[in-house]
């Protein structure tokens, strides 16, 4: 579903490079966990996945079935399935949710030749995704985001992303800011989203998110590369030890 | 006071002199006030503080010339521009001309006069009011209007009594072989306890040259409420300004909205007079510019007594090469303890051409008083196109998205469901538009 080949990232119109060269195969039916310490580039990763155009790509190219995405716009993305469910999701005075979401919803069905909803139709639809993370109604007229708390922020991310129904989602830092209640609630939304045609990254600092959401495969990203991959085991070892720790471990074998 | 040289004054720019046309004592009196005050006071220059932002040229490039003069066209329908919540309350101003076959009055409250002032020239009110609240120093403009108006429309609402219907007041200007001024007027009496709904409305029918110059007066007694709704969408050739001015007694309410859509030129120096203890008014304003039009606001919240709350929300969106200037001046009295103002001017910048000069004012002289301001000029975020991108909306879909957004709240003030409804048309129709 999704390949990346030794991508390289940095900021528009600045010379430091973010990604330095990942790479990483996702397919359909699966999750996937990246960990890191701040500033590894995991978040970079994601929005250069979704096309912020604040990065510039300047090696490598990123493919999503097989078709080479890496100079798409994000809407273009989003089209074929791509989500992005922000780690600061932003406030949009005078929008409501539900204008928002039946904007998009429709502008991907017609970009994939399906069916748009009518107001009264979409309406309906929107009911049945309320439940998935246990939103209230008022939510859907509310202002995107605007006056949320952050568990409401994170929430109403993936109440969209249970709406829009990507086939590849990134979930950047979801997990945090969110108390204990609110990441069941959220982790839950997430596990029902999830199936085996579609496929969840997730982005966290984090091993406790994993207690909720399993993940097939962790990656450990560090200095803009993904420098380890393995099962729930490796977030294990990082929870035990620290990033610190592999670092050292790695060096070692590095050197040897 | 010096002496002005006639080439300085406002008349050498509409071909030297005016005929006082007023038919009645009461407004003859006013034209004759109007005529001295111009030959006595220069035309604003650059070096006067309150117009140091503004280019003039739109009117003092040209010569206008009144309209039987200037050979303006007549109107046939202009009934797509009638409000359906005012079918029964309506009248309209051709080239500020009053034309009786396009009104309509007939579905008011026994007393409620909403009519020509022409025609009511005799009536205490008007006597007693008429020309009494403009109160604009050094002013050019108000005396414009003073000297070359003959009729206008004139509102009276009794005691206790409440309009419901929205009356409107609709100016339309028409083509012309040449550029014309025009000088609507409006007073409006409301008495004590009295409430009424004002939607008044500028729309050029065609896109020539023409200065328009209106006066509005409100006089608002003991316990009276006007919500007054200005709405100018000028020929985009056209020179527009105007001089709202409101006094209130106590426990009177007056909120008013302009919106600014069109007009080259939009001068707007809204003022309100608190009179009396314990008002409360609003001075809100929407400017949506774009090409080359440049849209000034100077605006007066005047309190000089104590126990007053107002509020100015001014919401502005530059694109292209247009200016917005916006002065707000909040007076509080020596006095005038306990009051509780409110400003706020939003700007965003949606071009890399545009301008924006903002300048709040406050001048408070009473110790113990709530008031804040704040002005803010941004541009969208990047930020949030992309959020809006990365949900599938085009990013031309996204920017004009978070446009309409930014002037939402001013429109759902508009308290009329149609006048909502067009203002939103015309907020999507400046947010898409085709040559992008």
């Amino acid at each position: 579903m999704l390949e990346i080949k030794n991508l390289y990232a940095k900021v528009e119109g600045e010379d430091i490079q973010i990604l330095k060269g990942v790479n990483l195969t996702v397919n359909a039916g699966e999750i996937h966990a990246i960990m890191g310490p701040n500033g590894s580039g995991k978040s970079t990763l994601s929005k250069v996945v979704a096309g912020h155009p604040e990065y510039e790509v300047t090696e490598g190219e990123i493919l999503f079935n097989g078709e080479d995405i890496t100079e798409m716009d994000a809407d273009e993305r989003a089209h074929l399935g791509l989500f992005l469910a922000f780690q600061y999701p932003v406030e949009v005075p005078g929008i409501t949710n539900k204008t928002l979401l039946r904007e998009a919803y429709n502008t991907i069905a017609k970009a994939n030749d399906r069916e748009e909803l009518d107001p009264l139709e979409f309406e309906d639809y929107l009911q049945t995704k309320l439940e998935i993370i246990d939103m209230k109604d008022e939510f859907l007229s509310r202002s995107i985001n605007t006056g949320f708390s952050g568990g409401e922020k994170k929430k109403n991310e993936i109440f969209q992303m249970a709406v829009l129904n990507p086939v590849l989602s990134f979930l950047d830092e979801t997990d945090s800011g969110l108390d204990i209640d609110a990441l069941k609630v959220v982790s839950d939304g997430v596990n029902k989203i999830a199936n085996d045609k579609n496929a969840i990254v997730m982005i966290t600092h984090y091993q406790r998110l994993l207690n909720y959401i399993k993940p097939d495969f962790v990656h450990v990203m560090m200095a803009g590369k993904i420098i380890k991959s393995g099962g729930i085991e490796l977030a294990e070892e990082l929870e035990a030890n620290g990033y610190d720790e592999m670092q050292k471990e790695l060096a070692l074998n590095g050197a040897q | 006071m010096s002496e002005v040289l006639q080439e300085e004054t406002m008349l050498s720019y509409i071909g030297g002199e005016i005929e006082p046309k007023g038919t009645s004592i009461s407004i003859r009196a006013i034209n004759e006030r109007g005529r001295v005050a111009l030959q006595e006071t220069a035309f604003p220059t650059r070096r006067d503080e309150d117009w140091r932002f503004i280019d003039l040229k739109s009117i003092t490039k040209n010569t206008f010339i009144s309209v039987e003069e200037a050979g303006a066209n007549n109107v046939s329908d202009i009934s797509e521009h009638y409000l359906p919540e005012a079918l029964n309350t309506r009248l309209v101003f051709v080239n500020g001309v009053y034309n009786e076959e396009l009104s309509s009055i007939s579905d008011l409250p026994n007393g409620v006069i909403v009519g020509n002032m022409a025609s009511y020239s005799d009536h205490d009110s008007v006597k007693t009011h008429l020309g009494t609240i403009t109160n604009y120093d050094d002013d050019v403009f108000a005396p414009f209007n003073d000297a070359a108006f003959s009729d206008g429309t004139f509102i009276h609402v009794p005691e206790e009594t409440v309009v419901e219907a929205p009356i409107h007041i609709l100016n339309v200007f028409t083509d012309a072989d040449k550029a014309y001024y025009a000088t609507p007027r409006l007073l409006y009496v409301g008495e004590m306890f009295s409430k009424s709904t004002i939607i008044e409305e500028h729309i050029g029918l065609a896109d020539n040259e023409y200065l328009n110059i209106p006066v509005t007066e409100f006089k608002m007694f003991t316990g009276s409420n006007v919500h007054h709704a200005r709405i100018q969408r000028d020929s985009k050739q056209a020179s527009h300004v105007s001089r709202p001015i409101a006094i209130l007694d106590k426990n009177a309410e007056y909120h008013s909205y302009t919106i600014c859509l069109g007009a080259k030129l939009f001068r707007n120096d809204p003022r309100v007079i608190q009179n009396a203890e314990e008002v409360d008014f609003t001075v809100d304003g929407l400017v949506l510019i774009d090409g080359e039009q440049i849209a000034d606001t100077h605006s007066i919240m005047d309190h000089r007594f104590p126990h007053g709350k107002s509020h100015q929300l001014h919401k502005v969106v530059v694109n292209d090469s247009a200016h917005s200037i916006f002065n707000g001046k909040i007076f509080v009295a020596k006095d005038a303890q306990k009051i509780d103002s409110f400003q706020e001017n939003r700007n965003l910048l949606i071009s890399e051409n545009g301008k924006i000069n903002t300048k709040p004012q406050l001048e408070i002289f009473a110790d113990d008083v709530l008031c804040s301001h704040g002005a803010t000029i941004g541009q969208l975020q990047d930020e949030e196109v992309f959020y809006l991108q990365s949900r599938g909306l085009t990013e031309q879909k996204s920017r004009e998205l978070l446009v309409y957004a930014f002037a939402l709240e001013s429109v759902e003030s508009m308290a009329v469901e149609s006048v909502e409804k067009l203002l939103l048309a015309e907020v999507i129709k400046y947010t898409n538009r085709d040559d992008k």
